[in-house]
């Protein structure tokens, strides 16, 4: 049976074909302002991959902020459970998922059978969100790829004093004259955010093991931060940003 | 037909009531403005303050109640934005009270909700617990040029430890709130008339306790946001007779209505309760969480903001036995002072003022008691006086193994609603609940 | 060497200090969560009683407990506690106040175990005459408890001797205080504020001695120069040294404050009468009222229009702790009242860190401001 995941997210639109519940095909997409078409160019371009057309997925189920403006999903499910079917299918002893994309952080805490336990979303600040990282880069004047890089080659600690991303980054130009090194200010910014999300992550209680999911879980400099805040081991799985629709096309697959 | 009979479980219909309720809503607002056209006193102050006692003065004296106030301002999109930039370009901070924000707009605006200007106050009747009450009526006095301002502190702990020096300190201060009266006014003071409306007060919050304690029924005859209609006059003119006789009407509605299985919510499936005041411009998140069949049948808040409760001798949680069915003398005004602060100091929403614990403890024994599946927190950025505590009630909660969700809003400030993202979890915690949409 | 340099040392180590207390004394460790507790029955008791305060870090331990529109003060105190540096604190207490600074009490009493925690339920309408025998009433009870807790009774002798160390100390103060009128102060903002901050942290005893000490030395000390602009720091809770040391390296100098870190902890003494209690409940009640105790009446304005005029303020910075409701209610009014009275003032709100930075170019500003004013 060939079911799809489709995950409408704020920034990008993941797609995710599984053929009796393993992956042949994903792609991602930027979502303009046309999401109908972004849809349309990401499923093309994943069924493309293995050759096959509209007509042979046999369940759909859609996922992520737009998950609700997918015509033709048979069904949709919250980002919440999505991601907590997706990390438990990729590694079973995972209870607690985090996933920070372009604009939300949510923690999600599973049992063993993969159902969600508790959850918390970050709110409306979107200082724990990729979004941030992404304004910080642009202060920053490096591609958003390369800040994680960066910030690992960082020599000291320097304190992000400001707790409110406005503030922030009017911190990060004060930084920047007061002549403090990219590195250091890379880290600084990771940090901060990682703190933001280990607070949120607390609220449903971290319970080993940890897995980080979604966008921002690329950036490694955030990934080093996040460890050492939560003084644990997290896995980040190879696709990180595909979680969320992968559960959604093993949801698809289960409800068939 | 067949899926709509499946999905409607119960049979409902409109509470009879209702109307009645709203006329005498508008009936109160209507005296409030044109008290002085017949000579009469009009007076300020917050919901809990204790309204009775004005009403020594004479029958001619009407309150304005600040919170339910607030709270029409912010139903009123329109006329809210307009009040809180007001307040705001005075220099207030977009973080305090909302409702204390809409009022103040309000003055400042010289708007009346109700149409017209804002009719004057002759004088500001306020209690404290809250750290927002007394400096409300502070600024309120000021904005007013100046009108006599009493305030009463109640911030005596909670019920269970109260002492004689605790009520005693309650007592002086309206013993002294009393004689202010005559001197601001001129007017003196009978003893009858506030010995009959502290006796209407406490029939009226005990009649109420009934009232929710008939909700525990499934289905639940009454849902919060009907209930949000119902309670207000708890929280306007508790001490008059006529809305003692409006609880007494509702109370035998209510009972048919378990008697017969009238549903205030036909989907029921799901009993929920929340916390807080809701975010009054967002009230369709009730409807919107009945389309999974969920009902929010009551809060800790529309229960125990004014209801009267105590522990039954069945063990269970119901209305508190009043002083005059105990056989308690009222019949001196230092008795009737002194009937007053005992009963109002059982508040159940004054209680977490001095410990988060007291709330949890409150909370899951609604939770229980009233067959609750899943708890919805409003994290309330507009109310620090009922959000304090408000984590470790969650905390408490999921330790007793009820499904929580919290969400952040504001009850009188919709700047501070994500509508959408609201909804969103929402979805998410009817997901985990394992409910699907019906409709 | 800077003659504050013992207090500094005392607020840079406070942990290390009351460690160091219990071991050699023996005795108990109290920590209070609200500059209303009455310190004088503590210090009849022997027992050494610390203010918690926060560490001005970025912290994410406390978002399970406190809901983020409280202020980030009592978040940063609650941190401390789960982050185990007081450790050795034998009780916990507050003496009701706002509603933010009490959920830190509450956290900490529910999830880091002490031997003794008491809520003292203050009054709020300290301008009514039934706040008198309330208040006493509630030491009465407060006293019992920590009788109960210690294993000893407390005499009118014990209770004299707590009043005068805490007397003392607020005498001594005042007199430091009293050296900022002059046109060039032998001492700064960041001087006086760890003098303060250190007082709550340490024993007092020592803490007296050490004014002493202080007061003979600082008279002689003289700052060159040309005078700095004069300015006021009002509003609430404030320990952001850092904050005070860079607005005073702009050319401005703080010579006075209302703040509960400051002359609204130590202001009024207990002045002595045959009713020991009595005697306490009277300072509480009259002293400086943080602002949710300040009604009907602003009697506190009052206050910070005098502590201008004697200290020729010539700008006020008001601050703030972030969503402080009781500040915020009074900030409108205070910036009429002060700009009323030809004082311009400036507003800031605070978080449990600032960015120094970005506040630098507005304290930069506000300066700029006050010295044009002087050329015309």
């Amino acid at each position: 049976m060939i079911t799809a995941g489709i995950d409408m997210g704020a920034k990008n639109l993941k797609v995710v074909i599984l053929r009796d519940g393993q992956v042949i095909a994903s792609s991602l997409i930027r979502v303009g302002f046309d999401t109908q078409e972004a849809l349309d160019e990401g499923l093309q371009h994943a069924l493309a991959e293995v050759g096959l057309s509209k007509g042979d997925i046999q369940r759909v189920v859609a996922t992520g902020a737009g998950r609700n403006s997918v015509p033709g999903a048979d069904d949709a499910v919250t980002e919440v459970r999505a991601d907590s079917a997706g990390i438990t299918h990729i590694s079973p002893t995972i209870r607690t998922v985090i996933d920070v994309g372009a604009e939300e952080g949510r923690a999600v805490r599973c049992n063993a059978q993969g159902k969600v336990v508790d959850f918390a979303i970050n709110e409306k600040c979107a200082a724990g969100a990729g979004a941030f990282t992404e304004a910080m880069a642009r202060a920053l004047e490096v591609p958003l790829e390369e800040l994680g890089a960066l910030s690992l080659k960082s020599q000291q600690t320097v304190p992000m004093n400001a707790q409110c991303a406005v503030f922030a980054e009017s911190e990060v130009v004060s930084l920047i004259h007061a002549r403090t090194s990219k590195e250091d200010i890379a880290r600084a910014v990771h940090d901060a955010i990682a703190s933001r999300i280990t607070s949120m992550a607390r609220r449903v209680g971290v319970e080993k093991d940890v897995a980080l999911v979604g966008g921002v879980a690329r950036n490694k400099g955030f990934v080093d931060s996040l460890r050492r805040d939560l003084d644990m081991d997290i896995l980040v799985p190879p696709d990180p940003e595909f979680v969320g629709a992968l559960g959604a096309a093993l949801i698809a697959a289960q409800g068939a | 037909m067949a899926e709509t009979t499946d999905v409607m479980r119960w049979q409902t219909k409109p509470l009879e009531c209702w109307r009645l309720a709203k006329e005498i809503r508008e009936q109160y607002y209507r005296n409030y403005a044109q008290a002085r056209e017949k000579g009469g006193l009009r007076w300020v102050g917050g919901a809990w303050s204790f309204g009775a006692i004005p009403c020594g003065l004479g029958d001619d004296v009407y309150g304005l109640t600040s919170e339910p106030y607030g709270a029409t301002i912010a139903f009123n999109k329109d006329l809210a934005l307009e009040c809180q930039e007001a307040a705001e370009k005075y220099g207030f901070a977009r973080d305090l009270c909302s409702y204390m924000r809409n009022y103040w707009g309000s003055v400042l605006l010289n708007k009346y909700a109700w149409g017209g200007p804002f009719p004057k106050p002759d004088f500001v009747w306020q209690d404290h617990i809250c750290c927002s009450h007394a400096k409300w009526y502070q600024v309120v006095s000021e904005l007013e040029g100046g009108i006599p301002y009493f305030c009463i502190d109640v911030a005596v702990g909670p019920y269970h430890e109260r002492t004689d020096s605790r009520v005693e300190y309650m007592v002086g201060q309206m013993h002294d709130g009393i004689q202010w009266l005559e001197k601001i006014t001129g007017r003196r003071y009978d003893d009858e008339k506030l010995i009959e409306a502290v006796k209407n007060e406490i029939r009226c919050t005990s009649l109420w306790a009934e009232i929710c304690t008939l909700n525990k029924a499934v289905p639940a005859p009454l849902d919060e946001k009907s209930m949000y209609s119902l309670y207000v006059h708890l929280v306007l003119n508790r001490y008059t007779p006529e809305v003692v006789s409006f609880y007494q009407t509702l109370r035998d509605e209510v009972k048919d209505r378990v008697a017969n299985q009238i549903a205030a919510c036909p989907t029921e499936r799901c009993r929920l309760m929340t916390d807080t005041q809701p975010p009054w411009a967002f009230l369709k998140i009730f409807r919107y969480m009945e389309s999974y069949g969920a009902v929010s049948i009551g809060s800790l808040y529309t229960y125990g903001l004014m209801g009267i409760y105590d522990d039954q001798p069945d063990g269970s949680w119901g209305a508190k036995v009043t002083p005059m069915e105990r056989g308690v003398a009222i019949k001196t005004r230092d008795q009737a002072l002194r009937a007053y602060a005992e009963w109002t100091l059982a508040k159940p929403l004054w209680q977490h003022f001095y410990n988060p614990a007291l709330k949890s403890r409150m909370m899951a024994r609604l939770a229980r008691e009233w067959q609750v599946n899943g708890v919805l927190l409003h994290y309330n950025r507009g109310c620090e006086g009922l959000s304090i505590g408000i984590a470790e009630n969650r905390l408490a909660l999921l330790k007793e193994g009820f499904p929580v969700m919290p969400f952040e809003g504001n009850m009188g400030d919709e700047r501070e609603f994500d509508d959408t993202r609201v909804m969103s979890r929402i979805d998410t915690f009817m997901e985990t609940l394992g409910l699907r949409k019906l409709y | 060497m800077s003659p504050f340099q013992k207090f500094q040392e005392w607020h840079q180590n406070r942990h290390q200090y009351a460690q160091e207390w219990k071991a050699r004394t023996g005795g108990k460790v109290l920590g209070y969560f609200c500059t209303y507790v009455p310190e004088e029955i503590l210090y009849a008791a022997d027992v050494l009683p610390v203010r918690i305060l926060g560490s001005h870090e970025p912290e994410d331990v406390t978002e399970p407990h406190i809901f983020a529109m409280f202020c980030p003060f009592c978040r940063d105190c609650l941190a401390q506690g789960l982050k185990g540096r007081f450790d050795y604190l034998d009780g916990i207490m507050i003496s009701q106040s706002c509603l933010h600074i009490r959920q830190a009490f509450w956290s900490w009493q529910l999830h880091i175990p002490t031997s003794f925690s008491y809520y003292l339920p203050m009054p709020h309408h300290v301008q009514s005459p039934r706040a008198q025998d309330y208040l006493r009433g509630e030491l009465a009870q407060f006293k019992g408890a920590v009788e109960g807790w210690t294993g000893r009774t407390l005499t009118d002798a014990d209770l004299d001797r707590g009043m005068e160390i805490m007397n003392t100390n607020r005498r001594l103060m005042k007199q430091v205080y009293e050296l900022r009128k002059a046109p060039n102060p032998p001492l700064v903002g960041a001087d006086a504020m760890e003098m303060v901050l250190s007082s709550q942290m340490t024993d007092k005893r020592e803490h007296n001695q050490e004014l002493a000490a202080l007061l003979e030395k600082l008279p002689q000390q003289k700052r060159d120069g040309d005078p700095p602009v004069r300015l006021m720091i009002i509003g609430s809770e404030d320990d952001d040294v850092a904050f005070i040391k860079m607005a005073e390296s702009l050319g401005a100098v703080f010579v006075s404050d209302d703040h509960c870190t400051g002359t609204r902890y130590f202001w009024n003494e207990a002045l002595p009468q045959e009713d020991r209690l009595m005697a306490i409940a009277q300072r509480y009640l009259d002293r400086t009222p943080c602002p949710t105790k300040d009604w009907p009446e602003r009697r506190r304005f009052q206050q910070i229009l005098r502590l201008a005029k004697e200290y020729g303020v010539q700008g006020a910075l008001l601050i703030q702790q972030k969503f402080c409701d009781p500040h915020e209610s009074d900030i409108p009014q205070l910036a009429r009242l002060l700009k009323e009275n030809g004082i311009p003032s400036y507003f800031l709100e605070f978080d449990m860190t600032v960015p120094l930075g970005p506040f630098r170019t507005r304290v930069e500003a506000f300066l700029e401001t006050l010295r044009e004013e002087d050329l015309f």
